[in-house]
């Protein structure tokens, strides 16, 4: 094959698709890839600062110490060439797989979200998120859901009853505050008339009084606090309570498996925060900059553009991983039964009664402006 | 190009996989689980045969089963639970009280 | 040519999952291979078009009914001794039934041929130009099949109601001695 006929099947429009998806992948894991590290890091030197200490400030480069930032790259270099041990009477197959699957999970989540407005590459339309599908908004909550696997059959496969304690409970946690999450979301749904993401945002504009957050603000406060409980995060971190469960379900866990536990929950994390983001926030939208006046500040160009959007959706997206930080060195623990109270008897309620509210609203004002 | 024929047959062989496991596992829980299957295997049917015929009836259909799916596991569960804690066993060859 | 690899890979994987299913001894690899059974399905369903069936299969079918077995498996924690083993003491009528089916499926294939095209009017394009696969499914739902949609939110309101008086805690009685001397002579 010639230098020709490479050039003429590289510039097919099939393989410009293929190509693009392939460096969107590239890009997205990679971006994930660097937040457990920041956000270990920031979890370290946040509540350092509420409590009037210093936190990991040694570690660094010669005389250049970066503020303890490299403390974060120590850590991983540690983890991933510590002694692998598996503990007896674990299932080997499934104690492997395990990790696998709540990576897996994660990242397939962080690739529907959408980073941007579509961009135009050698006359080819290319959306800015690598699964784009009209249903995008389900496969989120159907991936997301399948992010409980790789919990409990860690906890069940590490034959400890800590693990397997905690992974009970975190399950059942997860199943439970999925509706409710699903039920806070359905209203944006109903609003935006789409589940496309990307149509979400665009038809969000860029101006914060059409934003999601106050069209369904009840949505919001209830999606906010489904973000800590699909995580496990304190406030509702039973799953891993260390008083209580040793660490839950990651109890038998260590070196490059106990990391990509820690990868996953990083990036679940900073999955609901783009979420948030995405639905209530505007997504990529540049605030009171509509996206055409975008366009014509960035010379025409649609990938500038499309750039200064992906820094504000992970502006915005930033700010809930700095709440969730905020929220872990505040608040104490849940206790089990007041976390499911919570979830069956308040959240729940709520979310239908929020939904039936903004349907008979959209309803009305849709045979109203019809008329 | 897939023909349906190439759906059913796939169909047949998970809907007798699910009989044969429902016939010869003595674990409740395994059983519920063939149960599954076979509704799964008549989904594929149902959607295969929406795309052949043109028409989305066979999809609501699916959204239907899925849905008594979802209460026949709620409530086979609760009773496998509950037998469970009568009998401290989920095998099929122990509970035949019923058989006298 | 690649729709057609697409779907012998992924029916290879679909009739390998629910062998596994069937045939492992633990039932924890058992629900493993059911939900890589669901979700290859839901694949297969995406291949044919069917965007929100195989978001839901996924959402509903792999993301909660499949967990809550796995969560039930794990709260029994059932002995080593106590995990099924086949059963030898087999139903001959069963499998007898199953060959007729299996070949009545074939037999009817060979005898009616290949149907192949559409006939209705609900082809790809015109799903696509009406709106996308969940606008249209939906617009079928809410009208044509309304009764029967109020119905199925019945059926789960008493599933749950069931569910929960079933396996509620507080039974008056435990296993009469009766019940267990029963039960160990089966």
């Amino acid at each position: 094959m010639g230098l020709t006929d490479l050039v003429a099947l590289l510039s097919s429009d099939a393989a410009i698709q293929i190509i693009a998806s392939i460096v969107k992948i590239l890009i997205i894991v990679v971006l994930c890839l660097q937040i457990p590290p920041v956000m270990v890091w920031a979890e370290r030197r946040a509540p350092a600062m509420m409590q009037r200490r210093k936190g990991p400030n040694r570690v660094g480069i010669g005389k250049f110490r970066l503020y303890g930032l490299l403390q974060s790259a120590a850590d991983a270099v540690k983890l991933i060439f510590k002694e692998e041990v598996v503990p007896t009477g674990a299932n080997k197959v499934v104690y492997h797989i395990a990790p696998i699957f709540s990576v897996f999970t994660a990242f397939l989540v962080a690739c529907a979200i959408p980073y941007g407005n579509d961009i135009t590459v050698f006359g080819q339309q290319i959306s800015l998120s690598p699964i784009r599908l009209d249903v995008g908004f389900l496969f989120i909550l159907a991936m997301s859901s399948l992010a409980v696997y790789g919990v409990t059959l860690a906890g069940w496969a590490s034959n400890n009853k800590y693990s397997l304690l905690g992974s009970l409970r975190a399950s059942a946690q997860m199943i439970s505050y999925e509706i409710p999450l699903g039920m806070s979301l359905i209203p944006l749904v109903i609003i935006f008339g789409t589940l496309d993401l990307n149509k979400m945002v665009i038809a969000q504009s860029a101006f914060p009084w059409s934003w999601g957050v106050v069209r369904a603000p009840i949505s919001f406060f209830l999606f906010f606090i489904c973000m800590f409980a699909e995580t496990n995060r304190s406030p509702f971190d039973l799953a891993e309570g260390e008083s209580e469960l040793v660490a839950g379900f990651h109890t038998e866990y260590n070196s490059a498996k106990f990391a990509a536990f820690f990868l996953s929950e990083y990036v679940a994390m900073f999955v609901l925060s783009a979420l948030a983001a995405t639905v209530f926030f505007g997504g990529w939208q540049v605030p009171f900059v509509p996206y055409d006046l975008l366009l014509k500040i960035a010379f025409g160009l649609d990938w500038l553009a499309a750039l200064v959007g992906f820094l504000f959706l992970l502006l915005k997206a930033g700010f809930f991983m700095w709440v969730y930080v905020w929220v872990r060195w505040t608040l104490p623990r849940f206790r089990y039964d007041q976390l499911m109270a919570l979830g069956w008897k308040f959240m729940l309620p709520i979310g239908l009664f929020n939904l039936l509210i903004t349907a008979l609203v959209v309803a009305i004002f849709d045979t109203v402006t019809r008329h | 190009m897939v023909s349906i024929n190439h759906y059913l047959v796939l169909a047949t062989f998970m809907f007798l996989c699910g009989t044969l496991g429902v016939l010869f596992r003595r674990n409740l829980l395994l059983v519920l689980m063939s149960i599954e299957l076979m509704l799964n295997s008549v989904n594929l049917v149902f959607v295969s045969g929406s795309r052949l015929l043109g028409n989305l009836d066979g999809q609501v259909m699916v959204f239907f089963i899925i849905t008594v799916a979802a209460c026949e596991a709620g409530v086979g569960l609760a009773m496998v639970i509950a037998l469970f804690r009568r009998y401290g066993t989920v095998d099929t060859n122990f509970l035949r009280i019923l058989r006298g | 040519m690649s729709q057609e690899l697409l779907f012998y890979s992924f029916a290879g994987l679909i009739a390998l999952c629910s062998v596994m299913v069937v045939t492992s001894r633990n039932p924890v690899i058992s629900a493993i291979f059911l939900v890589g059974d669901l979700f290859l399905l839901a694949g297969l369903y995406a291949s044919m078009e069917a965007h929100f069936i195989a978001a839901i299969q996924i959402l509903v079918y792999a993301g909660a009914i499949v967990v809550l077995f796995m969560f039930v498996i794990m709260l029994l924690n059932l002995d080593p001794d106590q995990r099924s083993q086949v059963q030898i003491a087999a139903p001959e009528v069963g499998v007898l039934a199953l060959t007729v089916i299996a070949f009545a499926v074939v037999g009817g294939m060979l005898v009616f041929g290949q149907p192949t095209g559409v006939s209705g009017e609900m082809t790809a394009e015109a799903i696509n130009s009406a709106g996308g696969n969940t606008f249209t499914v939906g617009m079928v739902l809410y009208t044509k099949y309304l009764w029967p949609f109020e119905l199925a939110s019945m059926l789960i309101m008493l599933a749950i109601i069931a569910s929960i008086v079933i396996a509620k805690k507080d039974r008056p009685k435990s296993a009469t001695e009766g019940d267990k001397r029963r039960l160990a002579h089966g």
